[in-house]
């Protein structure tokens, strides 16, 4: 297979999508009604319900979505084989991913900007509620872990990254006092500092900074701590905002390489049904959930995007419009790795420098059709990696200070301050990364992910079913994300299980010690667990609903 | 003839008050040093916020309600109707609703809180509070002599004044911090300017109204406030805590006017025994206030024979006040 | 927000990456100033608590500017809240 002919296939998929199956859907089944008010003009708060313009939401949708989980999930599901990648990557966008996220938008505008938590509460059941609460929960804590991991691995691997991973740090809190103490000119200081960022990806090549993974989890989180307490402008803001040009040019730069160079794949089709992180089915399903369906999405755009529509029509090519172009974005991930010069460097740069050490040198073969040099492209490309990652980090470390707060603050005065809600998920996510096991940390994620996507679903069908409209093509998918992922919850938390009975010294990950691995898996196993009979039970409230759809378990709630 | 020259030895003053027990005295001093000065050429305002009316009723004129009053060239006097001026505010906020949003009529739960705010007895103590700044800020006098309502109010406001506008400087740092964001959202949208927060405008003038007043309260360059007596064990026990009471928030004592004493001449003639002892009991009095408060007595003025009402009997009070025959 | 411009190439663009660079800490910023501005409406408003903090005479005088937000205000107030709430 071709990277350009891939990407080519890739687009056509996208354009077909969009333009026919969501055009259908949006014209036949939803019927968006360019006439109708949305409760962005309706309620007009100036605060949560702001009419937009398509194009801004277009931009926020797609960032809100997209940050690590479209790279680093094919990356992994590499190790089948390009194939099966591919085929989840076009078909889970083309027949769920899109669904999802539109139709999660539509709800929104239909259903007065509430919410999924309210409406999970109304139209399934009062404890769905609190499930999705749980499965965000697990979904925030276990990013900090993933994230966490994946950014000290290749810190740890690449001296030549934390440099200018530290120049951004102290570059984005001067553009915040240049921007906002000093009143300059916001495109003066965008330019300067983007340059002075590249510059300083240069500078880690020559000065490259040695320290162990330890270190480097622990500086991520307290990258992530000070984002969750420094007010925004300060640190988090101006942070996020220069490092997403960095991003951009970088992914600009690598598509065109794909566009010069075009090179073939080198990976095969498909190596094997079975590999270590498990089988094909399940855990394919959650392997890779950005990119192809995600539950985080459906939040996106019920409690963001939707309060924000001018207009009915708008959500189309902003929600399923994001969701191709994310498609896209993980095929690129895709690509990149599979273009090795050879699918063993692939396979050994997994093994030493985890998925951030194959996509910084993925991208950075791209970029080398470019003329970029090697050293540079690479420490850029490993630095765009971890900017990702660490920028999703401290947002939800932010937020995961502000949910502690909330739902244990009343109770327990100690978690109002900030500073504690803060520290606690980091304690913990500090636990997981340092005890477990990360691919499996990595298929929890995914599962709390994909289990909000069975949430969303259900939710929809529902929906459409009070409307009297069909609902099979979200009803199929819902039944399809439960199936798989309580599937791949259960292989999982067996396989941690046993390997927390029958860990053998050779098993042990580097930098533990096998009691450390055997609380790690214990936990984790916990988890997965916890999650299984959570979706168990979220299933079977949902069924309920289905089949006495005038009895519902939750009185109705108005807003 | 002290009280006289404490005005030519400070001629910085120009707020006066006389303040005391309700009943001693205030109002006719106040008009009987309204009317000296005026005399005297200057141009004087005395002004009251009491809904009872006593000003007008001790110039023998309407006054209540009608602004300034002229009562002799230079003498103006000026009795707030504080209910018509609660209404009118009300009014003018409404209007200003009315033009800011392009109503027709105001929202009815907007409309419910003004008319609730309006009823309040705080509300009626602010406007007051209000009015006077407004007095003194427009200026125009060489005088101003504000017949305060009784004592426990003054203190009020004095004591409130500071607790407002510590309350004021946290409100306006709430805002100022609210601006932080604007200009955040400002800049990454590329607004140019943010609105002028003109809530935190209007903060900062109710902060400089709640200070010009306490800064004129307590200023001794400018500031006069008499206090108003009798011989009586009562009158002088609350006196003294009063004095304390005001010392405490800075209030510059002036001077104490000692109102009823009954003259001491009367003695020699044929009275009856009841009246000798309160003459000879006003004489004790006398003495312990003379020690109390010694060099601030500023004068004696003593029982008139008639109520003091109409011009006539205030230039026979002022002549007993300012004139030579009082110490 | 939109409505005047006429999508000329260039301004979609700048929409776009906008939206993409800032829009989310946009919002982020207006839900804090407005949790600030909540408060605000408490401290001056109090008299609808019972709680005179301003002299009402003072307060009245700041109606007029926070009039838009009263409406909006009880509902945010009344409505229901939840933890997404806080993230977007």
């Amino acid at each position: 297979m071709n990277s350009l002919v891939a990407l080519i296939i890739g687009i056509g998929v996208a354009a077909l999508g969009y333009f026919l199956y969501a055009g259908y859907i949006e014209r036949r089944i939803i019927k968006a009604d360019s006439k109708r008010a949305t409760p962005a003009t309706l309620y007009m708060d100036g605060v949560d319900f702001i009419p937009t313009s398509k194009y801004v939401l277009f931009g926020y949708q797609f960032k809100s979505i997209a940050a690590l989980g479209p790279v680093l999930g094919p990356i992994i599901a590499l190790q089948w084989g390009w194939l099966p990648a591919l085929l989840w990557i076009f078909f889970g966008t083309f027949f769920l991913g899109w669904v999802q996220d539109y139709a999660s938008a539509i709800m929104g505008l239909r259903k007065e900007g509430q919410s999924f938590g309210a409406l999970s509460y109304q139209l399934i059941s009062p404890r769905a509620r609190l499930i999705l609460l749980c499965f965000l929960y697990f979904y925030l804590l276990l990013i900090v872990a993933a994230f966490g991991n994946v950014v000290a691995t290749m810190m740890a691997s690449a001296p030549a990254i934390p440099a200018a991973i530290i120049a951004l740090m102290v570059l984005g809190i001067l553009s915040g006092l240049m921007i906002y103490k000093g009143n300059m000119d916001l495109i003066i200081v965008t330019i300067l500092m983007v340059v002075l960022s590249i510059f300083s990806v240069w500078l880690g090549t020559r000065f490259p900074i040695t320290q162990g993974f330890l270190t480097w989890v622990i500086y991520a989180l307290f990258f992530s701590y000070l984002g969750a307490v420094l007010p925004i402008w300060s640190y988090t803001q101006p942070i996020n905002y220069i490092s997403f040009y960095l991003v951009f040019i970088g992914i600009v730069g690598a598509s065109l390489g794909i566009l010069i160079g075009h090179p073939d794949f080198s990976a095969p089709a498909y190596t094997t049904f079975n590999i270590s992180i498990g089988p094909l089915w399940p855990v394919l399903f959650v392997t890779i959930a950005c990119g192809a369906i995600s539950g985080w999405h459906s939040l996106v755009s019920s409690s963001g995007t939707a309060r924000q529509l001018e207009n009915e029509i708008d959500a189309r090519p902003v929600a399923a419009g994001a969701m191709f172009l994310e498609m896209i974005l993980a095929l690129l991930a895709l690509i990149f790795a599979a273009s090795f010069p050879a699918f063993g460097d692939y396979l050994n740069k997994l093994k030493t420098a985890g998925p951030a050490g194959v996509f910084a040198e993925g991208m950075s073969n791209f970029l080398g059709y470019l003329r970029v040099p090697r050293t540079f492209g690479t420490a850029f490309a490993g630095a765009i990696f971890v900017i990702l990652a660490i920028t999703v980090m401290q947002l939800v470390v932010r937020f995961m200070r502000v949910a502690t707060a909330e739902l244990a603050g009343d109770r327990i005065p100690l978690f109002r301050n900030m500073h504690t809600g803060a520290i606690i998920s980091l304690l913990l996510a500090f636990l997981l990364i340092h005890s477990g096991t990360w691919q499996y940390i990595w298929v929890l994620f995914g599962a709390s992910n994909q289990l909000m996507a069975a949430l969303a679903f259900l939710l929809i069908s529902l929906w459409l079913l009070s409307e009297k409209k069909p609902f099979i093509f979200t009803f199929i998918p819902m039944v399809f994300m439960f199936v798989t992922t309580i599937s791949a919850l259960f292989l999982t938390s067996r396989s941690l299980l046993e390997k927390f009975y029958t860990l053998t010294e050779a098993q042990v990950p580097k930098g533990q010690t096998p009691g450390m691995a055997r609380t790690g898996n214990l936990i984790s196993a916990l988890i997965g667990m916890f999650l299984i009979v959570a979706a168990l039970l979220l299933l079977g409230d949902g069924l309920k609903v289905f089949f006495k759809p005038d009895k519902q378990n939750g009185e109705v709630k108005n807003v | 003839m002290k009280l006289a020259r404490f005005f030519i030895e400070n001629p910085g003053v120009r707020y006066i008050m006389y303040g005391g027990k309700g009943g001693l005295g205030k109002t006719t001093f106040s008009a009987a040093t309204a009317f000296y000065l005026a005399r005297r050429g200057h141009k004087v305002l005395i002004f009251s916020v009491d809904p009872q009316a006593s000003l007008s009723d001790i110039f023998a004129r309407k006054i209540f309600g009608q602004g300034e009053v002229e009562i002799i060239p230079n003498l103006y006097a000026l009795e707030v109707d504080a209910d018509r001026r609660i209404k009118a505010y009300g009014d003018e906020i409404r209007k200003r609703i009315l033009d800011m949003y392009g109503f027709e009529k105001v929202p009815e739960e907007i409309d419910d809180y003004i008319k609730a705010a309006s009823a309040e007895p705080a509300m009626e103590e602010s406007a007051i509070f209000d009015e006077v700044v407004e007095i003194i800020t427009k200026g125009g006098y060489d005088y101003y002599i504000y017949d305060l309502v009784p004592l426990g109010h003054a203190l009020y406001y004095l004591s409130m004044s500071s607790v407002y506008d510590a309350w004021i400087n946290k409100i306006a740092a709430l805002r100022q911090e609210m601006q932080k964001y604007d200009r955040v959202i400002a800049t990454v949208q590329r607004k140019k300017e943010t609105s002028e927060d003109k809530i935190l405008a209007e903060l900062l003038y109710i902060k400089e109204r709640i200070n010009t007043s306490s800064r004129i309260l307590t200023d001794p360059e400018m500031t006069a406030f008499f206090f108003v007596l009798t011989p009586e064990e009562m009158t002088i026990l609350d006196t003294a805590k009063a004095c304390s009471l005001f010392s405490k928030f800075n209030v510059p004592i002036r001077g104490f006017i000692v109102n009823r004493v009954i003259p001491r001449n009367l003695i020699r003639e044929n009275i009856p025994q009841y009246l000798k002892h309160r003459i000879e009991m006003q004489e004790s009095l006398l003495t312990e206030i003379n020690q109390q408060f010694g060099e601030k007595v500023l004068g004696y003025v003593p029982e008139l024979d008639r109520d003091v009402r109409g011009l006539d009997m205030i230039e026979r009070m002022a002549e007993e006040m300012f004139g030579d025959n009082n110490g | 927000m939109s409505k005047e411009k006429k999508g000329s190439l260039k301004d979609i663009a700048k929409e776009f990456i906008y939206g993409m660079a800032a829009h989310d800490m946009t919002r982020y910023a207006l839900k804090t100033r407005s949790s600030m501005e909540h408060l605000f409406i408490l401290i001056t408003m109090g008299d609808l608590l019972g709680v005179p903090i301003l002299p009402p005479y003072y307060s009245l005088r700041l109606l007029p500017y926070i009039v838009p937000q009263i409406s909006t205000w009880k509902r945010r107030m009344l409505r229901e809240k939840d933890l997404t709430d806080a993230l977007f």
